[in-house]
């Protein structure tokens, strides 16, 4: 258990860098460290395949991706952010921490959940059985990030040759 | 066992804070897009940990990953948007993106 | 049979990028408009089944073996169905014209059948999370299609509405995800037999003030309508006639009561809340709409008006504001596409939508200018448009519950509506001609078509009005009244 309160407070200290440090590179990289904490807790919650996914999908491309947006918008891409955001960010953390607590700590207790079985079969049989139609619809998504991809990184000259 | 639930909810409910915090107050679009990574670990953290005080982890861990393939396309469409505005305007300052008022 | 709904533009859009290398423009025309015809035609033969069973469910095994490819067709979803395939047709026939200036037709073509795939998936599926999953992918595309044009107004409005969708969705989701720890289930029957076992209030209530927090946003109801003035006029006009037609009723309001009226149940005091929201939209988008020179703009406006029409008379709950909430749900979607593509008309011939700039052009383009006050008028409500029965039915079923104030509203806000009508088209139609404009000539000829399609239903639904709200508004009416009556028991 307190391995796992370690693992959590590691997630949300390496997210708040990820927001609050100045150079974008590192911001991007403590996204990434956020993730493969993400990764392991999936991993301690008997999630295995989802962490494998958090840490190589998410931890790595996702990371790539950033990196590589940053490194072509290095130019002019500085923009100076107001210093009162910074400075007033660990008020407001403390307090929504504190209104956190109190309703989690309120609704302890008091929520029923309708008990469930443990679930029969296998990861790979829930996935494609139980879950097909989120596989239709994973094919959707990824067509349309391929085309909107496509859609904004055309040439414009072609256009006017049509 | 909702004991638990609750504590991994109490995290989830921080890392959407930190998340629309940033996105409130900052004014780098690509700063402003690491508060929609980190709003949506918060939301697949609550997915999984649902699953897994409940007796439900095969199920969640699979929504898990399509939600990880939703996100993985989201930041590609929204990266795209960001090198094309930086062409446009040579700049990532929010603050010049305001000339259509809602 | 129903599953072509989702399979079919889903196939075709995959294979458009590979066709649009062989044939640039003719092939994509082809293909698109051939995929939705056959969509629409699907959807008018599923009618007769519909009536007889009063619901279809469909299990599809594959490879010989059983998976859980669920889909559920009732009335409701029929009856989303047949507007989203008669509107998305209209709007690909208008697009073989207009999307000359664009190039790259195949792209557009493709993102423009993965959204409508996207909606009639989200009208299908009996089941939260594929909701929220179809529902992002029809985000995903419009996110590219409103940035299509790509100059920097276009991607500017592009990046505010993905940055507010993608929130609205989170929260959705995390809403969702709350509900599946409860019940340990995902599919709309299972949950609300969970729900019903369970008594889960307080967590329930923050529940669905994420999903209206959500779904409103997608709707753009009026404290989350930020994106939508911007998002909607930057777009070419047909995605603009797709976005403001479709996609906000669909993914804001379709699933918004699809879950309210067969999950969770609709209590009196949810209801009074999403009718004020409604009734603020009407009034307040009406106001802003006023003062807008842009004639996008102001349709864009206009939207969340009228989206709040069609909000109050779901949100009534009563069978007649049901069905009128539905009837003004299709009008508006008719109405409103008619409108925005004849913006791209507008737009087309002039090369401008500044209302100042326009003048006199009625003389010159009669077909635009009849068109147009078709579908202002039919949206303004008057009669014998069809607009005018769907207000009335929403009106009359205010009274009938006794909410006389919202009612007065209504009719005040829809006199609003009819003078900033009005104001487009006495300052682009009517009056003399100005020099600048003695050269224009009418829109080319599918554009024109589209338009007096979408214009001729406008006019027809308006003048057969018991046949069409007997066989079509009643039935989507009834299987959400059901649905109503099944979970109202024990409120929320």
């Amino acid at each position: 258990m307190a391995i796992q309160i370690i693992l959590l407070c590691g997630l949300i200290i390496f997210s708040v860098l990820a927001i609050l440090l100045k150079d974008l590179i590192k911001a991007a990289l403590s996204l990434a460290v956020a993730s493969l904490f993400l990764g392991i807790i999936f991993f301690l919650l008997a999630a295995p395949y989802a962490g494998v996914f958090e840490i190589s999908v998410v931890a790595g491309l996702i990371t790539v991706l950033f990196v590589l947006t940053i490194a072509l918008t290095k130019k002019d891409g500085e923009v100076k952010e107001s210093r009162i955001v910074h400075l007033a960010f660990p008020i407001f953390f403390i307090l929504f921490i504190v209104i956190d607590g109190l309703v989690m700590k309120s609704l302890l207790q008091k929520i029923p959940v309708l008990p469930i079985g443990p679930e029969a079969g296998t990861f790979g049989e829930v996935l494609w059985k139980q879950r097909t139609f989120d596989l239709v619809a994973q094919i959707g998504i990824i067509l349309a990030g391929v085309l909107a991809v496509l859609a904004l990184f055309r040439k414009k000259e072609e256009d006017k040759d049509e | 066992m909702s004991n638990l639930w609750f504590l991994y909810l109490f995290f989830s409910a921080l890392l959407i804070f930190i998340g629309i915090y940033c996105l409130l107050t900052m004014r780098n679009l690509i700063k402003l897009f690491i508060a929609i990574e980190i709003i949506s670990k918060g939301v697949s953290l609550a997915i999984v940990a649902t699953g897994a005080v409940n007796n439900n982890v095969l199920l969640a861990q699979s929504l898990a990953i399509t939600y990880i393939v939703i996100e993985v396309c989201l930041v590609a469409t929204a990266l795209a948007l960001i090198i094309n505005i930086y062409k446009k305007n040579k700049s990532l300052d929010v603050r010049l993106l305001s000339k259509l008022k809602g | 049979m129903v599953f072509s709904f989702i399979v079919i533009p889903l196939l075709v859009a995959a294979f458009l990028p590979l066709i649009g290398k062989i044939s640039k423009k003719l092939l994509p025309d082809v293909l698109t408009n051939a995929a939705l015809a056959f969509l629409l035609f699907n959807s008018i033969l599923l009618v007769k089944p519909i009536f007889t069973n009063g619901f279809i469910i469909q299990n599809l095994s594959w490879l010989g073996e059983k998976v859980n490819l669920q889909i559920a067709l009732d009335g409701f979803s029929l009856f989303m169905l047949f507007t989203i395939s008669l509107v998305s047709l209209c709007v690909s026939l208008f697009s073989i014209d207009y999307l000359e200036h664009y190039g790259h037709k195949a792209n557009f073509y493709a993102l423009f059948l993965v959204m409508i795939a996207a909606m009639n998936g989200l009208v299908l599926v009996p089941d939260l999370f594929s909701v929220y999953l179809f529902m992002e992918v029809a985000a995903v595309a419009s996110y590219a299609l409103v940035a299509f044009g790509l100059g920097s107004d276009e991607l500017e409005a592009s990046y505010k509405y993905l940055m507010l969708s993608v929130v609205a969705s989170a929260f959705v989701l995390l809403s969702i995800t709350v509900i599946f720890g409860l019940t340990g289930n995902l599919s709309f029957q299972a949950v609300a037999q969970g729900l019903q076992d369970l008594n889960a209030r307080i967590v329930l209530g923050v529940c669905v003030a994420f999903f209206i927090m959500g779904f409103g946003l997608k709707a753009a109801l009026i404290p989350f309508h930020a994106w939508l003035p911007d998002a909607h006029p930057s777009a070419p006009a047909p995605i603009s006639a797709m976005l403001s037609g479709l996609l906000i009723k669909v993914s804001g309001i379709y699933a918004l009561f699809r879950i309210l009226y067969s999950v969770i149940g609709l209590s009196p005091a949810l209801s009074r809340l999403l009718m004020a929201l409604g009734i603020i939209s009407v009034l307040v988008a009406a106001l802003l709409a006023l003062g807008q020179k842009d004639i996008k703009r102001m349709l864009a406006y206009s939207s969340i008006s009228q989206v709040g029409y069609i909000v109050l008379g779901l949100a009534l709950g009563t069978p007649l504001g049901i069905a009128g909430g539905l009837f003004h749900l299709f009008n508006h979607a008719t109405a409103k596409g008619l409108l925005f593509l004849n913006s791209g008309s507008i737009q087309h011939i002039t090369g401008t939508r500044n209302l100042d700039e326009l003048g006199g052009l009625g003389k010159k383009v009669p077909i635009t200018s009849g068109t147009n006050l078709v579908g202002a008028l039919s949206i303004a409500g008057v009669p014998p448009l069809a607009g005018f029965w769907s207000k009335l039915i929403i009106i009359i079923a205010l009274v009938q519950a006794k909410a006389f104030g919202y009612a007065l509203v209504a009719i005040l806000a829809s006199i609003l509506t009819l003078w900033y009508y009005l104001l487009i088209q006495r300052k682009a139609f009517f009056g003399q001609v100005r020099e600048k404009w003695q050269q224009v000539r009418e829109a080319p000829f599918w554009m024109s078509a589209a338009n007096i399609i979408l214009a001729l239903i406008c006019l027809l639904v308006g003048i057969f009005f018991t046949p069409v709200y007997k066989t079509w508004i009643s039935p989507a009416a009834e299987a959400l009244a059901r649905g109503i009556h099944q979970v109202l028991m024990w409120g929320l």
